[in-house]
């Protein structure tokens, strides 16, 4: 090891801060405004294994389950869509037949 | 509770790092790191404070102790060196103007010390803490790139010249001869 190193190590030795410095960071903090509040307490809770699994879990089944509303409410939107047009021939089946009752009635009174 | 104690601990277990106990823990290599980076003991407590108020807002984010002190040297590096580029605070060296040290240095000569110390506090930042890290926190290369986020290889070869930089100037009033 030569003198360059030694003497570096000397110079650079680590020292105390000056009298009071702890005190001062101190109060400096205890005078910061309290950022903590509920988002440090959310993060904090997060950082813990077993909350985030839960969560995790909790948001994949929350998925699951919005994925399987959404697909019957697409079948009941389907299935209404049908019914609709069932009803609507029907109703166009009557009104033809209402319509060819109607030429035989007006038939039958032209050729009274 | 009076003193400002972070990160209460929340049900379940996390464990709780006092910043109070950190911060003495760590006050020593903190203000020391940026004594010797600025060579001025006003300038050096200023930045102190405000890297351990860092701190005290970022401690949730940090997992242990050590993690902290290991935190704490690469912020204070870095505010070390933003704070002179922005002040654009240079300590050159003048060997002339500081006293000359004994004409045959003895071991702990106090004004050896204090040239050197000016020497160091006159490097450009990124190889001043570099030096800080490597003699006064006695870091391994690799050690120190994981601190500062660099390649291995860059810290070996950046602490290389400039040791060979610091013996070409100080060599003179170190008894050495340059290589």
């Amino acid at each position: 090891m030569n003198r360059l190193d030694d003497e570096l190590r000397e110079a650079l030795r680590r020292e105390e801060p000056p009298e009071g410095f702890a005190e001062r960071v101190l109060a400096r903090a205890a005078a910061e405004p309290d950022r903590q509040g509920w988002w440090a307490w959310l993060s904090a809770l997060f950082r813990m294994p077993r909350v985030r699994w839960v969560a995790v879990t909790a948001a994949l089944f929350l998925a699951v389950l919005s994925g399987l509303e959404y697909q019957r409410q697409q079948r009941l939107l389907a299935e209404g869509e049908r019914a609709k047009e069932q009803v609507l021939l029907a109703l166009r089946i009557t009104a033809n037949e209402l319509q060819q009752v109607h030429h035989k009635v007006q038939g039958l009174n032209l050729s009274r | 509770m009076s003193q400002p104690a972070v990160a209460e601990a929340v049900a379940g277990g996390v464990r709780c790092l006092d910043f109070e106990e950190i911060m003495r823990r760590n006050q020593a290599m903190v203000y020391s790191i940026a004594y010797h980076f600025v060579y001025d003991r006003a300038l050096a407590e200023e930045l102190a404070q405000d890297v351990f108020l860092q701190l005290y807002r970022s401690l949730d984010k940090l997992d242990s102790a050590e993690h902290a002190a290991h935190w704490l040297r690469r912020v204070t590096g870095h505010r070390c060196i933003d704070f002179v580029r922005k002040r654009r605070v240079e300590k050159p060296v003048d060997l002339d103007a500081a006293p000359e040290p004994a004409a045959e240095p003895r071991e702990s000569d106090p004004l050896l010390r204090d040239r050197l110390r000016r020497l160091v506090a006159s490097l450009p930042e990124k190889k001043r803490l570099l030096i800080i890290l490597r003699y006064q926190e006695e870091m391994e290369p690799e050690e120190i790139a994981r601190t500062l986020r660099m390649p291995a290889r860059t810290v070996r070869t950046q602490l290389h010249r400039t040791l060979a930089l610091l013996r070409d100037k100080a060599g003179r009033f170190l008894g050495e001869g340059t290589p």
